[in-house]
């Protein structure tokens, strides 16, 4: 089993970008896991056909330590499982913890089946604190995909979070598989993103142009691939599916200096 | 002996010129005999009791804390019980702040005190409850003062969490009437009523004609406390936990106080002269001179029999606070017995620059010390007897040293004249028992 996490920049796509990919290979036949790792419990959401799901913390709460699985494990789109960790709502409690008690109780309850061919971690955008980091350490995630745009605080986001993964890659298996590079329509985006990727000492795995049909999925509470199959937008889902199945290059990234990152998106940003 | 190289600027003998380090944080990896900051809030608060005392909290924080002096009360036993809300996993990520409310909405409906203290930990300060509003909500609710004690364990160190505590006594303080308190009337500010010793001062003080408004906290009331400012004079004890309440009350209310303490002859009389003399009342005074007459000689004749057993014996002390120090050295010369090491968890430098004029030149001077160091220098000292608290007893009975405890677990009160008779008495015994040419040390033994 592959167990991937994705991070990136609060509202850059993270969700979309991972259900339309995880669709993209459940379509394909592949047995997919999704856990969602944000208190919002929305990152199954085009694949359940709504919320419907209740989260592990609120069944935890509601029913103690005797949890089923399937309590907490529901089908989604194409034979996928979708588990969402859920959380305390916004400005109380602790967050972080949510998330490595939610992975213990997943782990417990034996939800990591040996037929499963993917596991994927939607994380919260920033790792604010120990918890959101609980998907990378040792064991769990192995290999990290990191949602970007050209926009400066997407690529910032990014960076620091490259700077989390090198601190767990020296303690454990977790390495970077790439960028995603989610389309804002800035100006020279995919040469900005691949150079940023060659500095980071990784690779921009895809481009996913910007298409409004993710729009209306989205209000449709489906992904691309289910709801309009044949638009374009759903063939650069299932590219990126099979690229990252096809992947080979995982690395210990290198941060880059503020610096650095500014020259950056001077050269191909500001400057074209 | 070999100290850690942090700890040797704290560690010196009185005869030396350079100051004791201190006022700083613990060595990490020494094994202080300091409690948290926490612990240090709750030793202060605790005694007061008609007050509901709830840890907001894991059950350990309570449990370990739970009736931590064993303070007497002459009324309300309320605080002898130990309240939590036992915080888990679940509220730790939902939160504990419905847990608290449900908690005290539950506890004052049982208990019906009179006040409450919440005591914040460790887990509640990292997950952001927010005492202070769970508190105002429960005080305009439930008709009595919920003060929040921001007591988070890793905010400092023990003396840290004496300001919270103090920070709490504030918001009580003011909040009573002061109808009807007299011109020649007091606070007790840091006697903690472990034995009995508050009951010791307000009989001295009520023969001197004085009123005693409030204790803080031993025998602590929340409406005595809440008409505290109320008192003309503050008369505080112990230093460390209750200077900063003194400070604050002098400068809000323009209370002055005295420093003062009730340990050992010399010092007892010279408190009650201190009083006496603030108030420069003729007729207190000469009433304060009978009281001292009558109480020394009363005691007198047994100290000098006790002395002619300890003459020339050596004892070693470790106590949190410097004024206790302080009493010890004196007391402890009074009975002949020679103090070689003294030191505490909480003195300031001019605690320590006191305590080195009061020391023989050699005397082994120590802030924040620990089990490793203590034992060193007890064996060193060759030391017949050893002061301290509940953690340091065992580091004088694995060398087979006699102890004598002078913080939480005493049931014998040691304040006032007949408090110096019981302590020669107390330290007479534990001296001059004969187990002691039994231990390996003195039977020839390897010394631990």
């Amino acid at each position: 089993m592959r167990k991937i996490a994705i991070y990136g920049k609060g509202g850059i796509g993270k969700s979309t970008t991972t259900q339309n990919t995880v669709a993209g290979l459940a379509e394909w036949g592949k047995k997919v896991m999704v856990v969602g790792c944000d208190p919002k419990a929305d990152s199954t959401r085009l694949l359940l056909g709504g919320l419907a799901q209740k989260t592990v913390l609120d069944t935890l709460r509601d029913e103690g330590e005797d949890v089923e699985l399937d309590e907490i494990l529901k089908p989604g789109y194409a034979k996928t499982a979708c588990v969402e960790s859920g959380g305390p709502e916004p400005g109380v409690g602790c967050a972080g913890r949510g998330i490595i008690t939610s992975i213990n109780m997943l782990e417990q309850l034996g939800a990591y089946t040996p037929d499963l061919d993917y596991t994927f971690y939607d994380v919260l955008g920033d790792v604010v604190c120990g918890g959101f980091a609980m998907p990378i350490r040792d064991g769990k995630a192995e290999e990290i995909y990191i949602v970007v745009s050209g926009e400066m605080m997407a690529m910032y986001a990014a960076n620091n979070i490259c700077k989390g993964i090198v601190k767990f890659a020296q303690s454990g298996k977790v390495r970077l598989g790439g960028l995603i590079c989610n389309s804002r329509k800035c100006d020279n985006e995919k040469e900005l993103i691949e150079a940023l990727a060659e500095k980071l000492g990784t690779q921009m795995i895809h481009f996913v142009p910007r298409d409004n049909v993710v729009q209306h999925a989205e209000l449709n509470r489906k992904t691309v691939i289910e709801y309009a199959p044949t638009a374009p937008q759903a063939d650069e889902y299932r590219t990126l599916a099979r690229k990252i199945d096809a992947n080979k290059m995982f690395v210990i990234p290198k941060p880059l200096t503020m610096e650095e990152l500014e020259q950056l998106l001077v050269k191909y940003g500001l400057a074209a | 002996m070999d100290l850690l190289d942090d700890r040797k600027r704290q560690v010196v003998t009185a005869g030396e010129a350079r100051a004791v380090a201190c006022d700083r944080p613990s060595v990490a990896g020494s094994v202080t005999q300091r409690a948290c900051s926490f612990c240090g809030s709750r030793v202060v608060l605790y005694p007061i009791a008609d007050a509901l005392h709830l840890v907001h909290g894991p059950v350990g924080c309570a449990a370990y804390t739970w009736d931590i002096r064993g303070a007497q009360s002459s009324g309300p036993q309320l605080h002898r019980l130990s309240f939590n809300t036992d915080v888990r996993e679940e509220e730790v990520i939902f939160g504990g702040e419905k847990k608290l409310a449900r908690a005290l909405r539950e506890l004052v409906a049982i208990h019906q005190p009179k006040g409450a203290f919440v005591y914040a930990t460790c887990l509640t300060g990292v997950i952001g409850d927010d005492v202070d509003a769970v508190c105002r909500m429960a005080t305009a609710e439930l008709g009595i003062p919920v003060i929040p004690v921001q007591s988070e364990g890793f905010k400092g160190t023990k003396k840290d969490g004496y300001s919270a505590a103090c920070r709490a006594l504030d918001q009580l303080i003011g909040t009573g009437s002061t109808e009807g308190i007299g011109p020649l009337s007091v606070n007790i500010l840091g006697d903690f009523n472990i034995a009995g010793e508050i009951w010791v001062i307000k009989g001295y003080l009520e023969r001197m004609g004085v009123e005693v408004v409030a204790t803080m906290t031993g025998d602590g009331r929340v409406d005595t406390i809440r008409k505290a400012h109320g008192a003309k004079l503050n008369i505080v004890q112990c230093a460390g936990s209750m200077t900063s309440v003194a400070k604050l009350m002098k400068e809000k209310y323009g209370i002055p106080f005295v420093q003062v303490s009730f340990f050992g002859l010399e010092d007892c009389a010279d408190a009650l002269y201190q009083i006496a003399k603030h108030f420069g009342d003729a007729e207190m005074l000469r009433r304060t001179r009978s009281i001292v007459r009558e109480e020394t000689e009363a005691v007198l004749p047994e100290l000098a029999r006790i002395r002619k057993d300890l003459e020339g014996k050596k004892a070693a002390l470790y106590v949190g606070g410097a004024f206790k120090a302080f009493s010890l050295v004196k007391a402890l010369r009074q009975i002949g017995m020679q103090v070689t090491m003294a030191g505490t968890q909480t003195g300031g430098p001019a605690d320590y620059e006191h305590l080195k004029e009061l020391c023989d030149s050699d005397t082994i001077l120590a802030d924040d010390s620990n089990p490793l160091e203590m034992a060193s220098w007890l064996a060193l000292r060759d030391v017949d007897l050893f002061i301290g608290g509940v953690k340091e007893r065992p580091v004088a009975f694995k060398l087979g040293i006699g102890f004598c405890d002078h913080n939480h677990e005493r049931k014998i009160g040691l304040a006032g004249f007949e408090g110096c008779a019981a302590f020669a008495r107390e330290v007479h015994a534990t001296v001059t028992s004969p187990v002691w040419s039994l231990v390996p040390r003195r039977a020839g033994g390897r010394l631990a």
